[in-house]
């Protein structure tokens, strides 16, 4: 064995990937004539082949498993297609709502409900909190109303005034 | 009459879940081996396939017939298969697993008529086989598999793996050269 690995036959080096395909036989016509020919004179191609010939087949992995293998394999596979299936046409429903035919339907639709709202609710939404500044306006408005009689209310305070002023001269 | 893959897959189109199940009937059995041949392994073979008809079930409606169903299927598979592989690098795991050993055998050989020497030498020649597959890379290892174990020509490689018939040859070569020198010791 220790022997065959070190006297690897080796070909001719350009005829090599040739051999290759011949051995499976992938060369048609006149390639194959040509690489048939070198290799009928060619003692170190022939090797070649022949060591191809020999060891590629036991690469080849023969898997052979029993017929109740292949009765758990379909039906499991069914299995999965089944759910496979399901999700799928949860999913197609799903999709095909949003078909193109259907967007210009829910597009007027949208348009439609925003024209009713903005019509029929005007001032549904209006804040009825005042602001701030509202408040103190509000607060305001009675003193500003009522101008008048703060000023009327002024004019006797200064008539006590001066009536007490008076009282006070007399006295002196 | 048997109806076409295309006939099938065009039912399948159309929501004909037995079309679908025809295809699968027909493909089953050489996607398991195709996933075999690159897991080695029955049980991750079995899931591997069965995913692969699974995306094909889902994606049916991206099949654009510019290749045939066979070629885009089974690029699902090959993809898949390679994603396991990658996954598998990723995770340190056993170069081989006892399993392959004991349930696969090399196709020369009929299992029945072996002595035990014969046994414990396939046994050794299966994992040698295997350690050696596993050094090559992706593409070498994808395109000698489709080309040795399943016989695909190598314009079916070509398309499978979209790429030149060129670098299919390429990478077919060099694959057979690195396993010539893996394996020298069995031929």
């Amino acid at each position: 064995m220790t022997e065959q690995i070190n006297t690897l036959i080796n070909a001719c080096g350009e005829m090599e990937e040739n051999l290759v395909l011949f051995h499976y036989g992938d060369l048609r016509g006149a390639e194959r004539n040509a690489v048939q020919a070198h290799v009928n004179n060619c003692a170190g191609c022939t090797a070649y082949l022949k060591h191809l010939n020999t060891l590629l087949p036991l690469t080849r992995q023969v898997d052979n498993p029993p017929p109740e293998f292949w009765t758990h394999y379909n039906r499991e596979l069914r299995e999965k297609l089944d759910s496979v299936a399901e999700k799928k046409s949860w999913r197609q429903s799903f999709v095909d709502f949003f078909q193109p035919r259907w967007v210009p339907v829910l597009a007027m639709a949208a348009v439609f409900t925003l024209a009713l709202t903005f019509t029929l609710g005007k001032g549904m939404w209006s804040n009825n909190d005042p602001a701030k500044e509202d408040v103190a306006i509000m607060e305001l408005m009675p003193v500003a109303e009522n101008l008048d009689f703060f000023a009327s209310m002024d004019v006797l305070d200064d008539l006590d005034l001066l009536e007490s002023m008076g009282s006070q001269g007399n006295a002196a | 009459m048997t109806r076409g893959d295309e006939d099938l897959v065009a039912s399948a189109r159309q929501g004909d879940r037995r079309a679908f199940e025809e295809l699968v009937d027909r493909h089953e059995r050489r996607a398991y081996h195709i996933a075999f041949d690159f897991t080695r392994n029955r049980e991750d073979a079995k899931d591997l396939s069965q995913e692969a008809f699974l995306k094909a079930f889902i994606n049916l409606k991206n099949f654009d017939g510019r290749s045939s169903f066979y070629t885009w299927f089974y690029r699902i598979i090959v993809n898949l298969c390679l994603d396991y592989k990658r996954r598998q690098k990723r995770a340190p795991a056993d170069t081989f697993d006892e399993r392959v050993e004991n349930q696969v055998e090399p196709s020369h050989e009929p299992e029945k008529t072996r002595s035990p020497d014969q046994d414990v030498m396939a046994r050794q020649i299966s994992r040698a086989i295997g350690a050696a597959l596993e050094t090559l890379p992706a593409r070498q290892r994808t395109a000698f598999v489709l080309k040795n174990h399943q016989g695909l020509s190598i314009k079916e490689i070509a398309e499978l793996m979209e790429t030149a018939e060129g670098t299919v040859k390429v990478h077919l070569h060099r694959a057979v050269t690195a396993l010539r020198e893996r394996l020298a010791e069995f031929a």
